[in-house]
């Protein structure tokens, strides 16, 4: 069953233009030219109870705007969208109660207090009840090891620190949907790892719906086992990760190192498409079903000390949709 | 509604954090009081009336302008809230079930406690270094006038505000007029019945008096009458009325554009 349905969502800004200058400046005062931003255009997908997504992009590509619109925070030029059955941008108290949205950027603790202060004011605002919040609390501390700094200002903690009690006063009502966005921001490597293996635990142990964005691949990958991919506002895939490889990647990387000097440049480059070449190593890119037949001619035609085939990188494949390659 | 007593409890302890910054805020209201002080004593030096107030009154009239002001006037909702609309801080707000300006409302109630609190103590040390006759009369008229003054200072505030929703950032300059406005016409400086009739009359069609002017002298016993109670109470249902209808249209062009 989908708990998010959205359909042909679209969200255009109306942006002003400004020219440069001072000149410029004083025309606008009374002239604004102004001209329609398509943050997100004709999106459609579905999610389902439990599920976690992984919505790449770009900067500017409309995640953001589209977690935005699904936690009621902006209303869409057009389109239908249901959460749990609710409209979101009605803010309805019954449906706040079962949301949370995380913005890595943006915080919600007070600052000049403990951050435990932060979790009581979020349990009456959310209304949860004495025992829930204590049997939640103890959970969320736990997994997140933070016992020892519940009781230290916000301002004193570190970004990693901090980060992890973001998350507990955004679970401390126990929503079913959780929208995060870039959970891992300015974390270090450790505390990024630290946030994933959390975030994987709490939508296992409690069957949470979470939406998540991120510029890391690695959260993503291994995070999520469907992944949408939005660029300028369109949904360019929606589907299984491992899918984005056989759609897109319709060719495979052989890395090659010669055991002597002297291969050139133009041997290796009848083989395919030259990657990189810096003696006495080469990759070479081939077409998929090709492959088999290149390595084995490399290896019968030069002096090979190491070869090696394998798929091109998720973080390569991407970027090569990002940047206009045409997959249609 | 124990969220709001949980939003009041956790705004009180945090009003101990910035303990210099509050001392100071108190220090610049007793430096006013000061400075009137002494404007209206060498004003009296050479006469012992000016407008039928003798110079005891007068005294009495500026130290308890301090603590009515000190109630109506301690509203951090107003230097904050322009900015946590500008930098979308209203977001984590938005998607919770709580009201946005009633949990503001709570936080100035929160700072109007405090600044009571040092206020007394405040009058207290003035009051033994001028011994003014201090004749206070506190009747349940005054107590709803000052009730309804700190509700029309607040949506006042908020309504100056709303601005932001259509030129985030731009606050300051409207927030500041009406403080000028504020200073000068409530009556915090001077009893208003000192101006010319035509403006005191003027200035009864405006919200101002009732800030200030108006709860303070019910409180030293001189007689209100009933219809400016009234006129009070309109001035809340009219601001109230217009705060609601400018911040739904307001929220609305927020969540078009995200500012």
């Amino acid at each position: 069953m989908a708990v998010i349905e959205v359909k042909n969502l679209r969200k255009y800004y109306k942006v002003h233009q400004k020219e440069p200058g001072l000149s410029g400046s004083i025309r606008s005062l009374f002239h604004r030219k102004y001209y329609d931003v398509k943050a997100v255009d004709n999106v459609s997908f579905e999610i389902g109870e439990g599920e976690l997504i992984g919505f790449i992009g770009p900067n500017g590509a409309g995640k953001t705007t589209t977690l935005k619109v699904l936690s009621g925070l902006l209303y869409p030029t057009s389109g239908h969208v249901s959460v749990l059955g609710f409209t979101p941008w009605d803010r309805k108290p019954a449906f706040q109660k079962q949301f949370s949205l995380v913005m890595g950027q943006k915080n919600q603790l007070w600052w000049d207090l403990p951050a435990i202060e932060s979790f009581i004011l979020n349990k009456e605002i959310y209304e949860v009840p004495d025992n829930k919040y204590k049997k939640t609390l103890d959970e969320l501390v736990e997994l997140l090891d933070v016992a020892d700094i519940l009781k230290v200002q916000v301002r004193k903690l570190s970004l990693g620190q901090r980060m992890k009690m973001e998350l507990i006063a955004a679970l401390i009502h126990s929503p079913k949907i959780l929208f995060l966005d870039e959970p891992t921001i300015g974390l270090d490597v450790v505390m990024q790892k630290k946030m994933r293996d959390f975030i994987k635990e709490y939508n296992h142990r409690y069957r949470a719906t979470i939406i998540l964005t991120s510029h890391y691949m690695d959260d993503v990958k291994e995070l999520c086992d469907r992944v949408v991919i939005i660029d300028k506002g369109k949904l360019i895939f929606d589907g299984l990760l491992d899918e984005i490889i056989k759609k897109y990647a319709d060719h495979k990387l052989i890395t090659v190192i010669f055991s002597k000097n002297n291969v050139t440049r133009a041997d290796v480059e009848k083989l395919g498409e030259l990657k990189e070449f810096e003696s006495p190593k080469a990759v070479i890119s081939v077409k998929r079903a090709s492959a088999p037949k290149v390595a084995a001619k490399i290896l019968e035609e030069f002096p090979v000390a190491d070869i090696n085939l394998e798929e091109p990188q998720i973080e390569d494949i991407i970027r090569e949709v990002f940047t206009g390659k045409d997959f249609a | 509604m124990r969220k709001y007593l949980t939003v009041f409890a956790i705004d009180w302890q945090n009003q101990f954090i910035y303990r210099l910054n509050f001392i100071l805020w108190r220090l610049r209201n007793v430096l006013r009081v000061l400075m009137t002080y002494f404007l209206w004593t060498s004003i009296f030096s050479s006469q012992t009336s000016v407008f039928g107030y003798t110079r005891e009154q007068m005294v009495a009239y500026l130290l308890l302008a301090l603590f009515v002001n000190s109630l109506v006037a301690s509203a951090p909702s107003n230097d904050n809230v322009g900015g946590e609309v500008s930098n979308g801080t209203l977001n984590n707000f938005l998607v919770k079930p709580i009201g946005y300006l009633r949990y503001w409302f709570t936080r100035d109630l929160s700072s109007k406690l405090l600044n009571i609190i040092f206020a007394i103590g405040e009058i207290a040390l003035l009051y033994l270094l001028f011994r003014p006759s201090l004749y206070v009369s506190p009747s349940i008229m005054s107590i709803l006038l000052l009730i309804s003054a700190v509700i029309i200072y607040f949506l006042l505030g908020k309504l100056a505000i709303s601005i932001v929703f259509w030129a985030p950032e731009q606050t300051w300059g409207l927030m500041f007029i009406v403080l000028v406005l504020m200073e000068m016409l409530t009556g915090l400086i001077f009893p208003l019945d000192l101006l010319p009739r035509w403006a005191f009359s003027a200035l009864q069609f405006t919200p101002f008096p009732y800030l200030i002017y108006f709860p303070l002298i019910s409180a030293i016993g001189r007689p209100v009458a009933f219809r400016f109670l009234l006129q009070s109470l309109f001035w809340v249902a009219i601001l109230y009325y217009l705060v609601k209808k400018v911040w739904a249209k307001g929220l609305k062009t927020y969540s078009a554009s995200g500012i």
